[in-house]
């Protein structure tokens, strides 16, 4: 498990960590969600020792990570990099031995890898002869050839096209779920974020505003919000109801916040007593809606 | 700090040895290097100082005429110079001769003739053997006793010295020195610049981030430097083999051991001056994102070695000078001042011995200057980072 543990960070006067602390469970793929600016890429930065916080202290299984341990950790960096005129196999090889693989190892896996990842293109070819979509594979590969026990992708999703995406999202999910790797990445596309990962982290101006499993930020954050089609019924027939008010009504639907001592039941007898009730469930709030909800 | 973390820079070294070796600009600078040395070897080898003068030397006329052809040919072998007589039977074949340029000049009864001019060695050789003969004809007609004759016919009375002896072998000596210090003025400059963009090349690449999540900062740099500087050491041996080479069969040097010994001074001082300057470049280097904005950076480490460079060549002329002594001691001329003086034969054990340790010193001193600035600024892109942030922020 890696533990953030009350991170603090500034830039000359600016704030970008604010006393951030969450977990990232071995075997969890965990979405690390906020604005831009809101200190994303420098907690991500910290943990991978790429930069040094003013406080606070980064924990791998309980112990406090140095660089032997980092050299177990794989990192995607959002400004992409690689040495372009460098051959692509060469320099996966190359980085997988700065984090200890042996060369005869990294040479296998980065060939596994480059078929696994689908990059299109001779592997002794120089980087930059690569298209961008293969580069940002490459780059991939580079972050998980030596078998990283923790994954750390600063927006790994931007820049891929829909197989890229579906790719990466296989190869996030193996690499957690099956190989039991601790996996955090960040990203603005939420519903890829609510499809993948096992919990959220969501960030907002230096500090977390929320983390835990979707399902448990949907019960911490959501309001209680019913969608009721009523056919032929008279406006506002739920006035009748105490603890019920409307968010917002279309053409006979109607969305209902209700009190924490409103039952559900009773609105639906209200309603069927106003007209034909066409549809009546509780409205789940997707990650956007939850995120704007948190940040607003 | 794990072993294994300690090892890292070698991997980064290997790497930039093999990749810089690869690179086109590599062989660009061996090949301009070996032709540059050999086009200064060869001159020197074509200018005549390679092997002893020589001589031929037409005659035609009676038994004195060529008994002073003799006597210039006998005269000349002690002053180590060969000149070989060629006798003709009449005045127009010696002519075709001299046209022909089989011989130098033509002697007959009274006259010495050229082409077009005549070498004064060969000149002064054969005016003396004719003044010896003629002043020897007057002694016979006067019955001069020989140890009288030998006493006025002696050309040298006088014996010749100087207060201060030049060492031995100066102008070949000053030869070598001159090359070497072009070599290491090349071979500093050119693998520091080299330092300096593989640097801006990671920073502006951005794998910098990627290697900084693997390896420390210093690890890093001590291999880009380590792997560059190797690979200049190994270009700097090549070069210095092919100059002692070619100068050996071209007899353009005298002394292989000297240029064996110049050589090896200069890989020293190599090693020393790049790793005064190296960690300077590498720190200017990470200052700036785009390879266009280095030459701004640089400026200050750039006129530094030139000015160096200027005073070393400089100091062929007059090793002792205020100026020189002071560049070879300074710990940011000395790696090319001071082995001029010293092939020259113009530094003392002192200053030697002093120079040194100021170098290595400062070198020492300046490494973790230079690993500071660079870990404060390699993360840091966009716009030129200044040199108190980049301090602070390490």
């Amino acid at each position: 498990m890696l533990e953030l543990v009350d991170l603090h960070r500034t830039f000359g006067d600016v704030v970008a960590l604010d006393g951030v602390s969450f977990e990232v469970p071995a075997g969890h793929i965990v979405g690390f969600v906020g604005r831009n600016g809101a200190g994303k890429t420098t907690a991500m930065r910290i943990a991978l020792g790429v930069l040094q916080a003013d406080e606070g202290e980064v924990r791998w299984r309980g112990h406090a990570v140095d660089t032997a341990t980092r050299r177990r950790f794989g990192y995607m960096p959002e400004e992409r990099g690689l040495y372009p005129k460098m051959r692509v196999l060469e320099q996966l090889v190359y980085l997988a031995r700065l984090r200890g693989t042996p060369k005869r190892v990294a040479r296998e896996r980065s060939s596994e890898l480059l078929t696994t990842l689908d990059v299109i293109g001779d592997p002794n070819a120089k980087v930059e002869s690569l298209s961008l979509g293969n580069q940002q594979r490459v780059q991939l590969a580079a972050a998980l050839v030596h078998r990283p026990e923790l994954l750390v992708l600063d927006e790994p999703f931007s820049g891929l096209d829909p197989v890229g995406v579906d790719v990466l999202s296989a190869v996030l999910q193996r690499a957690a779920h099956e190989d039991g790797a601790a996996v955090v990445f960040s990203s603005h596309q939420l519903e890829l974020v609510e499809r993948l990962c096992d919990g959220v982290v969501l960030i907002d101006h230096g500090r977390v505003a929320a983390h835990g499993t979707i399902e448990e930020l949907r019960a911490s954050r959501a309001r209680n919000l019913w969608r009721v089609e009523v056919l032929g019924a008279d406006a506002s027939w739920w006035d009748v109801v105490p603890g019920a008010a409307a968010v917002r009504t279309d053409d006979g639907v109607a969305v209902l916040e209700l009190g924490a001592d409103v039952d559900p039941q009773r609105v639906l007898d209200v309603a069927r007593a106003s007209g034909d009730v066409v549809s009546f469930g509780p409205v789940r709030p997707s990650l956007g809606e939850l995120f704007r909800e948190v940040v607003a | 700090m794990s072993a294994a973390d300690r090892g890292s820079w070698r991997l980064v070294a290997v790497r930039d040895f093999w990749v810089r070796l690869r690179e086109r600009s590599f062989l660009i600078s061996t090949l301009l290097n070996v032709t540059v040395i050999s086009v200064l070897v060869l001159a020197r080898a074509s200018g005549g100082i390679g092997g002893p003068p020589s001589f031929d030397l037409g005659v035609v006329g009676d038994a004195d005429v060529i008994a002073i052809a003799s006597a210039t040919a006998e005269r000349a072998k002690d002053a180590h110079i060969e000149v070989r007589v060629h006798e003709y039977p009449t005045y127009g074949k010696s002519e075709a001769a001299l046209r022909g340029g089989s011989v130098d000049a033509v002697l007959t009864a009274g006259r010495i003739t050229g082409f077009e001019t005549i070498d004064q060695t060969l000149l002064a050789l054969v005016q003396t053997s004719a003044h010896a003969q003629a002043v020897n004809a007057v002694f016979d007609e006067h019955h001069v006793p020989p140890a009288e004759r030998a006493a006025a016919s002696n050309d040298e009375p006088l014996e010749a010295g100087v207060l201060e002896a030049p060492p031995p072998h100066r102008q070949d000596n000053a030869a070598i020195a001159f090359i070497g210090v072009l070599l290491l003025y090349g071979q500093l400059f050119g693998y520091g610049l080299w330092v300096a963009t593989g640097v801006i090349e990671e920073k502006s690449s951005r794998i910098v981030e990627m290697l900084l999540s693997a390896i420390r900062p210093r690890q890093l740099l001590a291999g880009k430097i380590i792997g560059i500087g190797v690979l200049g050491l190994c270009q700097l041996l090549v070069i210095a083999g092919f100059a002692i080479g070619l100068g050996t069969l071209t007899h353009a040097i005298d002394v292989p051991g000297t240029a064996i010994g110049a050589a090896a001074l200069d890989i020293g001082w190599f090693i020393l001056g790049y790793a005064f300057y190296a960690s300077l470049f590498a720190a200017a280097g990470s200052l700036v994102t785009r390879i266009e904005e280095l030459q701004n950076v640089i400026v200050p480490i750039n006129l530094t070695i030139l000015v160096s460079f200027v005073i070393s060549v400089g100091s062929l002329q007059d090793p002792n000078s205020p100026i020189a002594v002071a560049a070879s001691i300074l710990p940011v001329s000395a790696a090319l001042a001071m082995p001029v003086r010293i092939v020259l034969g113009a530094a003392t054990g002192w200053q030697i011995a002093l120079s040194l340790t100021l170098l290595i010193g400062s070198a020492i001193a300046l490494v973790p200057v230079g690993a500071r600035l660079y870990e404060g600024a390699v993360l840091r892109t966009g716009s030129r980072v200044k040199l108190r942030d980049a301090w602070r922020a390490a």
